[in-house]
């Protein structure tokens, strides 16, 4: 394959590419047809400097608005949509939920209960136990808990989601403070916007007082921090700390004060990767019917099976953001469309029936007003799209809108394409009533008044 | 005698009200010859402006035929009669109807865009229609920066740049805020003269009917006479 043809290929792969070149296309095969018009809309625009300005930013703020609610619902159906490949498995309790299995359960579920020749054994694996604690026992605020991923760090490379797009500056560094938990393993790494929140910085060290594992106190050095965004809330310690502490707990106070009652409760969620669905219907079968796992009993299911179970408890305020608010704006953005551009034609009737007279054809004349609502339309979704996404992400680090175990949103560089999208179809929707009322002027009942 | 460029026929023309029926034209016919010089007059209602829209193709009768050259349009769709109305009529209004965010050139210039031809086939028929009229020195003015005669001016202009076969004009003396009106009557003529076009034109202007070659007056839809200029 040429090198043109590999650039060709990569640039397809990627949708911010695919929808610049279809709207460049789209402006171009517009502006070669309807050059000679492009002048005249652009300057009916300009005669009421104030509506157009109005309407398109009226526009913008809508499609702000929308940008933001989409950046939700796509990630969230991003996680909740099966994966073709990479495809991931979650281990958890059957019946109960915060699912509390046993460590011991670990190790084998990481095999993927594999007992007999020819049983799926997963690609890789990777536990998860919630270690949640406050700083300051005495002032228990939403700035002082921090919430930890207690797992094996190497795995943060292989098994967590989006690690791979970050920077090959946070990547490296990630990496080294990795190998830094691997030595000692009351290192930790946090999140840039928890440490922001906790007023703390890398280099620290923290005593966490255990809020969910009582009378449990782990003091921690901070390594290295996750970049703001997906992670940027998040906080991640080496597995064994956690279990060595219970350990010692239970060595320590077992006789007087009985084991820590979350001994044999302490593993929360297993990831197991495997190819293919096929694969996942087999290790499926396999981990649930295993005798291993009787006391409690855990169930497999996908990742995005597993993630919808958690949104669960969102699902009326999902449901009320993509069926209610969602269209409940798109409304209101054709609607103000509709009056500013109905407005500008009742003004300009007279015009209208000019154009008719110099020959324009009723579509023609409808498609001056319609030029008209999309020019406003797309540049304001476009201007507005491209303003969001780069002070959203870049300025304010994602929309902090905690949801589950999400606490931000990125705006996707799908964005990009969705603004000008809504502001074009809204303003298509919202102009076209206005634009049939323009096409059927009649000439003679214009002049006819006139005169 | 020059073949009629224009002819009536059976000419009928009513509107509803309700269950009324409000005859505008009745039973009109008319021929108009190639380059001839028309003023139609008469009382306000007598139903000439109607008869104009009709020859123009803004609007259609109820029933007769109307023939302009070749093309039957009395029987074209809407669409047809836009087209149609591009390359043959030029049209003069009283009020002059210039679209205020335009330059005299790209007022002059509009009914251009809607005919294939290049951008300097453009320039050069845009320029050559302004020069006739005058109006040479004022192509990056707006209407607001025009007086009255000189928007009137931009209008024939636009109304001839397509070198049309008819050119209308509704009462184009009759703004009462201009005070050139025997500057444009001098410039329809010569333009009548210079370019033998076919001018129809509704007037209750005596001087304007007092330039054509033929004054016909109606009343009540009907033509009831047909006088030769004083």
């Amino acid at each position: 394959m040429s090198s043109i043809e590999e650039c060709v290929e990569a640039a397809l792969r990627e949708p911010l590419y695919v929808a610049c070149a279809s709207v460049a296309v789209l402006l171009v095969a517009g502006a070669v047809a309807y050059y000679k018009q492009l002048r005249f809309i652009v300057k009916s625009l300009n005669r009421n400097k104030l509506r157009t300005g109005l309407t398109g930013v009226a526009t913008a703020v809508l499609v702000f608005i929308i940008t933001l609610i989409w950046s939700i619902l796509w990630f969230l159906d991003l996680v909740t949509t099966e994966k073709a490949k990479d495809f991931k498995a979650i281990v958890t309790e059957r019946w109960q939920l915060p699912s509390q299995m046993p460590v011991s359960y670990g190790n084998s579920l990481a095999e993927g209960a594999a007992s007999r020749p020819g049983d799926i054994v997963p690609q890789d694996n990777m536990t998860w136990q919630f270690f949640g604690g406050t700083i300051d026992p005495a002032k228990r605020t939403r700035e002082n808990i921090v919430f930890f991923f207690c797992m094996e760090p190497r795995k943060l490379l292989t098994m967590m989601d989006g690690i791979d797009e970050f920077s090959e500056t946070d990547l490296e560094k990630l990496k080294r403070a990795i190998s830094e938990m691997e030595k000692d393993k009351r290192k930790v790494v946090i999140g840039k916007e928890r440490l922001e929140a906790m007023n703390k910085k890398v280099g620290e060290r923290l005593k966490v007082t255990g809020m969910n594992y009582q009378d449990i106190d782990l003091e921690v050095e901070i390594i290295g921090e996750f970049p703001a965004g997906r992670y940027g809330q998040s906080a991640v310690m080496n597995r064994d700390y956690l279990n060595d502490a219970m350990d010692d707990y239970n060595r320590r106070l077992a006789k007087s004060k009985g084991k820590h009652p979350l001994t044999e409760k302490s593993l929360n969620l297993v990831w197991l990767k495997i190819p293919d669905t096929d694969a996942f219907r087999r290790l499926s079968e396999q981990i649930e019917s295993s005798s291993l796992y009787t006391n409690p009993a855990v169930k497999c299911e996908t990742a995005s099976s597993g993630v919808a179970s958690f949104l669960d408890a969102y699902r009326d305020l999902i449901w009320g953001m993509r069926w209610l608010l969602v269209p409940a704006i798109l409304v209101t953005m054709s609607l103000v469309i509709a009056n500013a551009i109905s407005i500008s034609v009742r003004e300009r009737r007279t015009e209208m029936a000019v154009l008719k007279v110099l020959g324009y054809s009723p579509g023609q004349v409808m498609g001056l007003v319609l030029g008209e609502a999309l020019l406003v339309g797309v540049v304001g979704g476009l201007l507005s799209s491209a303003g969001t996404y780069y002070f959203i992400n870049e300025v304010m680090g994602g929309v902090k809108f905690p949801i589950a175990f999400f606490p931000a949103f990125k705006i996707p560089r799908d964005a990009l394409w969705w603004g000008p999208m809504i502001g074009g179809l809204t303003a298509f929707a919202g102009s076209f009533a206005p634009a049939l009322a323009a096409r059927s002027v009649k000439v003679s009942e214009v002049f006819s008044k006139i005169s | 005698m020059t073949e009629p460029i224009v002819r009536v026929g059976g000419l009928h023309k009513y509107f509803r009200r309700g269950s009324e029926q409000i005859d505008v034209l009745i039973d009109l016919s008319l021929d108009v010859p190639e380059g001839e010089y028309l003023a139609l007059m008469g009382p306000s209602g007598s139903g000439k402006t109607t008869l104009l829209n009709l020859i123009a193709g803004l609007d259609q009768p109820s029933d007769g035929e109307i023939w302009v050259g070749d093309h039957l349009i009395s029987a074209m769709s809407e669409a047809e009669l836009a087209r149609w109305r591009t390359r043959h009529v030029g049209f003069v209004f009283q009020f002059y109807h210039l679209l205020p965010v335009l330059t005299a050139y790209e007022n002059v210039e509009l009914p251009l865009l809607l005919l294939p031809m290049s951008a300097a086939e453009r320039r050069q028929q845009v320029l050559t229609a302004l020069d006739l009229v005058g109006l040479s020195d004022r192509l990056r003015h707006r209407p607001g920066q025009l007086s009255g005669g000189q928007q009137q001016r931009v209008g024939i202009a636009r109304a001839i740049v397509t070198d049309p076969t008819l050119i209308v004009a509704d009462e184009p003396t009759g703004d009462p805020a201009a005070r050139s009106a025997e500057e444009i009557l001098n410039l329809i003529v010569e333009l009548k003269r210079g370019l033998n076009k076919t001018i129809l034109m509704v007037t209750h202007d005596p001087r304007a009917a007092a330039r054509a070659e033929r004054v016909l007056h109606l009343e009540k839809g009907c033509l009831v006479r047909e006088t030769a200029p004083v």
